[in-house]
């Protein structure tokens, strides 16, 4: 398996904050992999999934995009990539069909192309009889189901997914999971954050574990219970971060 | 180009489905040339229309009296209504509850007590000219007349009323003691020849407009609140255009719009061309009221500018400068309300100070000062010279630079702050 991402000492550093939100982290994401991103509120997930996606720039360190062992530039990179954050980032007052054809445009995908493409996402996704009617109107699980449309609208290698699940209900949710599974099964490379550690101990393959901006465990799923010798991935995470509240 | 025109037509959807902001750009602000304009339309002919309504109540029993009624009515600047019965109290009550503005109290010794002022200075006159002996000085006669008004006419409109009537009076007076003076030398009367060249030959006072244009606007209700109305609408789209950045910040547009490789600047370029169209939009219809719909309510018509470009210059600048401070409002708005309710307050707060309610000039010199750091100002002074003084380029150069650089200002200042947020 190719590496797809490497990250060499990254660390970063907020202008306003007296310490590190990221701290020498050091790891590779490898083709096809289903990577689960875990840990306490403030231990630096959201920052970590931000530079992966070149929201923002890492303070010290590097960050390595590469395709078939190739390094690749960042625009080449975000071409690659799909982003379907934990807020509902699209026009609650257009319809999931003018959201798409706006995002799709934007990656540079071609009138025919893209609309089948949105004629396949919403029939998958179970949207297509309300595919012009205002998301304003849409229930909490199909709002999440339209931000995943529009994440993976340019068909990408790379899905970055944070909290893709929190809010709906079972239906969406099973919807959502099963269709991450299917386009992983295509080849897909995904990231993924959760609360949900049952959710995610069905789905990931690999867990990076982060606790106060530093690395504490990467590897397998069963690897990682194995090793430390507890039930399931919940148990894992509460002996690896501790019990107390993390406000 | 196709990434530009979709985020045109998204920026005009998400528009077309912002009802409130609709109404507030384009609504609000035509009641608003309406209203403003047939209010002010009736301040400006009660001044420009030379047909002041006033009572006079003439108890004279000579024949002065009718004369200088005769007289306020000849100027053409009074229209008079005889009301020749009503008494000091009535015409007090008459003036709160008739609606009427003015009224003019001529006491029943006016005749008397006026001739007998012209025949005192017209013998003294003549003694001291030794034409006649020695008079003996008479006493000082009081002539009073009275003006009532309504509480509510300004200070300075009363003032020139008042000054209006003192000079009609002393027109009067001039004429017989002229007669007098005649009459003591043994004249029936004034001879026609000279009549004619004391009260006919009299200096006339041109009143010209400066103006570079060869055409004269006659400055009116339509003139100043169309152009001021319009750049008001213009710059009320901070309630539109700045909650719209303000939601694409906070729901997270602009972050996912950070993961496809796309220019942000486009993005920022979108919503500026919609919002000019918007502006250009709004200009247009509330000049086309101006032009079109005011003739028929008896409101003045528009008279465009001959300056064409000039008018179209100014319009983009106006219409940019409110684009930039809406954009500038929604970059360092943290929340929608703050957008809004900040967005607004401050718009109608430099509306006031620049000029848009009521001209600058009526202002105290400290306000006017005030009111050069308000855009609307500017953009008000920019249409001013296009429709009042001829639109000369050399006048229209200081609102071009200060705006171009409040332009320049808001942009550098939007474009720092989504860099320090990370968007650009």
């Amino acid at each position: 398996m190719t590496n797809v991402i490497e990250l060499h000492n990254v660390s970063k550093k907020y202008s306003k904050s007296t310490r590190f939100s990221l701290e020498n982290i050091s790891f590779s994401i490898q083709k096809g992999e289903k990577l689960g991103v875990f840990g306490p509120n403030g231990a630096g997930k959201t920052t970590l999934m931000s530079i992966l996606c070149r929201i923002i720039a890492q303070t010290s360190g590097e960050v390595i995009y590469k395709n078939a062992g190739e390094n690749v530039s960042s625009k080449d990179f975000l071409n690659s990539i799909g982003y379907v954050p934990q807020d509902f980032s699209f026009y609650t007052e257009l319809s999931p069909y003018q959201n798409l054809r706006y995002f799709g445009t934007l990656y540079g995908i071609k009138k025919a192309e893209l609309n089948s493409r949105i004629e396949e996402l919403m029939t998958v996704l179970g949207l297509q009889q309300v595919m012009h009617k205002k998301v304003q109107t849409f229930s909490g699980g199909m709002k999440r189901r339209v931000n995943l449309a529009i994440g993976i609208i340019n068909n990408p290698s790379i899905l970055f997914l944070d909290e893709p699940t929190v809010g709906v209900d079972v239906q969406s949710k099973n919807a959502i999971m099963a269709y991450l599974e299917e386009l992983n099964k295509k080849g897909t490379t995904i990231i993924y954050t959760s609360h949900h550690l049952n959710e995610a101990e069905e789905f990931c393959d690999k867990i990076v574990l982060l606790d106060h901006g530093k690395l504490i465990a990467h590897d397998d799923i069963k690897t990682l219970i194995k090793q430390h010798n507890v039930a399931d991935l919940q148990a894992l995470f509460l002996q690896l971060t501790g019990i107390e509240y993390r406000d | 180009m196709r990434k530009l025109f979709a985020s045109i037509h998204k920026e005009l959807l998400l528009l077309i489905n912002d009802k409130v902001g609709l109404i507030l750009m384009f609504m609000m602000p035509i009641l608003l040339v309406f209203i403003i304009t047939i209010v002010q339309d009736s301040t400006f002919k009660l001044v420009n229309d030379n047909n002041i309504e006033i009572i006079v109540v003439n108890k004279d029993k000579g024949a002065l009296g009718d004369s200088l009624s005769g007289l306020l009515e000849e100027s053409g600047v009074f229209k008079i209504t005889n009301r020749s019965k009503l008494s000091q109290k009535e015409i007090q009550k008459t003036l709160l509850s008739d609606n009427q503005l003015l009224a003019l109290w001529i006491p029943e010794n006016f005749s008397q007590q006026l001739t007998a002022k012209a025949q005192s200075v017209s013998t003294e006159m003549l003694s001291e000219f030794d034409i006649i002996e020695n008079a003996s000085v008479s006493p000082k006669i009081p002539t009073k007349i009275a003006l009532y008004y309504d509480p509510i006419l300004q200070e300075n409109f009363r003032t020139s009323i008042s000054g209006s009537i003192q000079s009609f009076l002393g027109a009067l007076e001039s004429r017989l003691m002229i007669e007098q003076l005649y009459v003591a030398m043994g004249f029936e009367d004034i001879p026609e020849a000279m009549e004619e060249k004391f009260f006919s030959n009299q200096i006339t006072i041109d009143q010209i407009s400066a103006n570079t244009s060869s055409g004269q606007a006659i400055p009116n209700s339509t003139q100043h609140n169309v152009p001021a109305w319009s750049i008001f609408a213009m710059f009320f789209m901070v309630i539109s255009l700045g909650s719209n950045i303000v939601k694409e910040r906070l729901s997270g547009s602009f972050v996912r719009l950070q993961t496809i490789p796309s220019s942000f600047s486009l993005v920022l370029l979108s919503k500026m061309f919609t919002y000019l169209f918007v502006a250009l939009l709004q200009l247009t219809v509330i000049f086309m009221l101006g032009k079109f719909v005011f003739p028929l309510i008896g409101l003045p018509t528009l008279s465009l500018p001959s300056n064409i470009l000039g008018l179209f210059i100014i319009s983009i600048l106006s219409a940019f400068s409110a684009i930039s401070f809406a954009m500038l409002v929604g970059t360092f708005a943290k929340t929608n309300e703050q957008a809004n309710g900040f967005g607004a307050i401050t718009i109608i707060i430099l509306a006031a100070i620049g000029g848009i309610w009521v001209p600058t000039f009526v202002m105290p010199s400290y306000m006017q000062v005030i009111g050069n750091i308000s855009p609307l100002h500017w953009c008000l002074e920019g249409y001013y010279t296009l429709f009042l003084k001829g639109g000369d380029w050399y006048l229209l150069f200081p609102t071009i630079l200060f705006l171009i650089l409040f332009i320049l200002a808001c942009q550098i200042l939007t474009y720092s702050k989504l860099k320090i947020q990370n968007y650009i």
